[in-house]
């Protein structure tokens, strides 16, 4: 087998560049990383879709033949208020943290610009450590933190005066446990914004700013007026980013809520899903979820990717 | 790669082959010689065992024995979580080249899998693996239709553990009926210290009010499954532990992995415990008591050996005697897909051997087989332990129970039974959710 398509492929490839013509290559270079791509990202996507139409459970697993249902796993969704509840609280708290970060991003990205370079430095290194910082990891310490019987956070308060904090569960009520979710969401996502603005601010030409100066704008102007449009591109891919990460949020909800927390009201989308598949071993289900999770990410960042493209055209 | 690939094949088929050859007659009475030693060929067996409750001991002993037994075969025992179980079983049993072919399986696990055929029909050894012997109640969680599934392979339980000095000095002593229990462990409560230390989410040992009140969680008929908290006595159950959970608990409602333990033992800096009373498996013990060095310079609890400071007692029934608990443990299952049925078999047979049931309870572990019962010893834990679990109870053995536990919804019911919601509508809510699941749709 090996011997035959051996003779027949010099033949043709000794034929084709005298008939091809030259940009032929460029596409041939990209074939590698299509086909890494497709097999990756295009075969687990097929397999969501076909999932998402048949009834796959557990007994399909071990071998029983599933059965096209078409679209019934969608209407069943579609129709369970439990999912409007969890994609509408996703997309809040989605907003909420991309904002949260972006903006403290910026804030800390100006401080560094403003402060003299040892201090910038040091900024720089707790940013990089804060980055560095394993997920688990971090989450394990904002729990220790946050925790009800031994944690700093109450100690803290109760020592400023504040009262019944002492035994204070952060993660009793869905409220206070996403703002614990978002305070450990927006401390792990700020040092990139803040690294990236702060990079994007460094190519703010300052004779700009000395003129607006001469001019007599004050910082609030120059930074309204001259930053902001000229680091706007960088602003731009950094919120998409972020608005994508906090979508797809998992892992914090779940170890928050291992160390107890009313879970079905605290399930964003990534838990939902976690749950159905690998909780319920509802495939099906899950598999719906999460193709209408990848339409929910496009529909909310569209139209911010239609406004990066048209920055690029014009 | 290639030539791994068809030595396995290889492999499969000298095994598959001894398989059909211990069907006849004369194989099945000497299960070592016959089936083990065609099949030996350097075949190698995996057995998962589920956390780290099997000690080092007792996996030397089986695969120093399987080896004897099986000349040229091997085992290999791995540890898996008891968190990720369920997906590693989900993806590896299915898969014939990659499957375990022994698995652990929590009993309640048990049902998720059995009514999916993933594992092997040993309904033809469960007399020679010990038969009525067997814990029935772990027996037939691995049942379906009549046939055997997955068999005990160990049991634990959990009993009440208390500050005696704390106790007496508010002149109290060990409570003989669940109310009298109630009021003792109310009385005890103070702002810092629980009386009696149970998280609100807590529904695995919160089931207990309700086995002792006579309710069920679930009830089955003819195959359908029925979620029965409105039952009067399941709601007469709750409302027991809810009043319990409000006057003698300082916990959150939101906690359910509580280690109970640390808050009976003295606090850091020799001041008075957070809890009057726990409640906890057996081994608990372990992890409490008065400071002390072993010998190895490390320090550790010395396991309540001061009798007057530490004590236990069994949670007691409604009428006196003892309540229903729900019982631990594990059950043990062959793969349908293993490639190696007749050694796993062999590896059964080992561990329902008697030299085996006598290692598990030497160990503290509840020995599946009840002759060997006694090999606990015969210590107050001992005889706590075996008077607990010779009255626990099981979760139902319904085909959607493992989806439940993923859900949390037990843990949703009690933390909102904990902060005080009626429990009738409550009872009624989740009856609703719950029915579907337990049938395995929704």
């Amino acid at each position: 087998m090996s011997t035959m398509t051996e003779t027949r492929a010099p033949a043709r490839t000794g034929a084709e560049p005298r008939r091809g013509r030259r940009p032929r290559l460029p596409y041939l270079l990209l074939i590698p990383a299509v086909a890494v791509l497709l097999l990756g990202m295009g075969y687990p996507v097929y397999w969501q879709v076909i999932t998402s139409l048949q009834q796959y459970g557990l007994a399909q697993q071990f071998g029983q033949p599933p059965e096209f249902v078409g679209l019934t796993n969608y209407s069943a969704i579609l129709t369970d208020g439990y999912f409007w509840t969890v994609a509408l609280r996703s997309v809040v708290f989605c907003l909420v943290n991309a904002f949260v970060t972006v903006a403290i991003g910026v804030g800390v990205a100006l401080l560094m610009r403003a402060v003299p370079t040892v201090v910038r430095i040091i900024l720089q290194v707790g940013l990089l450590v804060a980055w560095a910082m394993p997920l688990v990891a971090a989450v394990t310490v904002w729990k220790w933190l946050f925790d009800w019987r031994t944690g700093v956070v109450n100690w803290l308060l109760t020592q400023l005066g504040a009262s019944g904090f002492d035994g204070h569960n952060w993660l009793a009520q869905p409220l206070s446990f996403f703002l614990v979710a978002t305070v450990i969401i927006v401390w792990m996502s700020v040092p990139f914004v803040a690294l990236s603005v702060y990079a994007a601010l460094t190519q703010v030409p300052d004779e700009v700013l000395e003129a607006a100066t001469i001019d007599g704008a004050g910082p609030t102007k120059i930074f309204r007026w001259i930053i902001v449009p000229m680091i706007r591109p960088v602003l731009s891919i950094v919120l998409l980013l972020q608005i994508i990460w906090d979508l797809r949020v998992f892992a914090q909800i779940r170890l928050l809520q291992d160390s107890g927390a009313p879970v079905r009201e605290t399930n964003l989308l990534g838990n939902y899903i976690y749950e159905l598949g690998i909780g319920r071993q509802d495939f099906a289900s899950a598999a719906a979820v999460s193709i209408l999770v990848l339409a929910l990410t496009i529909a909310v960042s569209w139209p911010y990717v239609r406004s990066l493209l048209a920055e690029d055209r014009s | 790669m290639k030539i791994l690939r068809s030595a396995a094949f290889a492999l499969a088929g000298v095994t598959l082959l001894a398989a059909c050859s211990s069907t006849t007659p004369e194989a099945s009475d000497s299960t070592s010689t016959d089936g083990g030693s065609s099949a030996a060929e350097g075949a190698e067996i995996t057995m998962w065992v589920a956390g780290g409750d099997t000690p080092q001991a007792l996996r030397d002993y089986l695969i120093s024995t399987f080896a004897e037994e099986n000349p040229g075969s091997t085992l290999v025992i791995e540890e898996q979580a008891w968190g990720d179980l369920v997906t590693k079983l989900t993806t590896a049993l299915p898969d014939a080249e990659n499957t375990p072919d022994v698995v652990e399986i929590g009993n309640t696990q048990s049902p998720t899998f059995t009514t999916v055929g993933a594992f092997a029909d040993i309904s033809d050894m469960y007399e020679e693996l010990g038969g009525d012997k067997l814990l029935q109640s772990f027996v037939d969680v691995g049942m379906v239709d009549g046939k055997n599934y997955a068999l005990p392979y160990y049991f634990g339980s959990r009993y009440m553990f208390y500050r005696k000095d704390i106790w007496d000095a508010a002149g109290l002593t060990a409570p003989t009926t669940l109310s009298e229990f109630s009021d003792d462990v109310k009385q005890l409560r103070t702002d810092s210290m629980s009386g009696f230390a149970m998280g609100g989410q807590d529904w695995r040992n919160g089931i207990s009010w309700v086995f002792a009140n006579g309710g069920e969680l679930a009830t089955e008929d003819g195959g359908t499954w029925t979620s029965t908290l409105s039952d009067p006595n399941t709601i007469k159950g709750l409302e027991m532990w809810q009043d319990i959970y409000q006057n003698a608990s300082n916990l959150p409602s939101t906690e359910r992995d509580v280690a109970y333990w640390d808050f009976l033992n003295d606090a850091a800096d020799g001041g008075a415990p957070e809890a009057a009373t726990i409640m906890a498996p057996g081994w608990a013990r372990w992890s409490i008591g008065d400071l002390t060095t072993n010998d190895a310079g490390d320090e550790v609890r010395d396991g309540m050996a001061d009798d007057s400071k530490y004590d236990i007692f069994a949670l007691p029934g409604v009428d006196g005697g003892v309540a229903p608990v729900f019982a631990g443990g594990s059950n043990l299952a062959i793969s349908a897909a293993s490639q190696h049925q007749d050694l796993a078999r062999n590896l059964l047979t080992i561990i329902y051997s008697p030299e085996y049931q006598q290692m598990l309870g030497e160990n503290g572990l509840g020995p599946a087989n009840s002759d060997y019962v006694s090999s606990l010893g015969d210590d107050k834990f001992a005889q706590t332990m075996i008077e607990t679990a010779a009255a626990s109870k099981l979760t139902p053995a319904a085909p959607g129970w493992a989806a439940i536990e993923a859900a949390f919804v037990y843990e949703d019911l009690f933390q909102k039974i904990a902060e005080g919601g009626d429990v009738t509508a409550l009872a009624a809510q989740y009856d609703e959710t719950l029915t579907p699941m337990l049938n395995g749709q929704g």
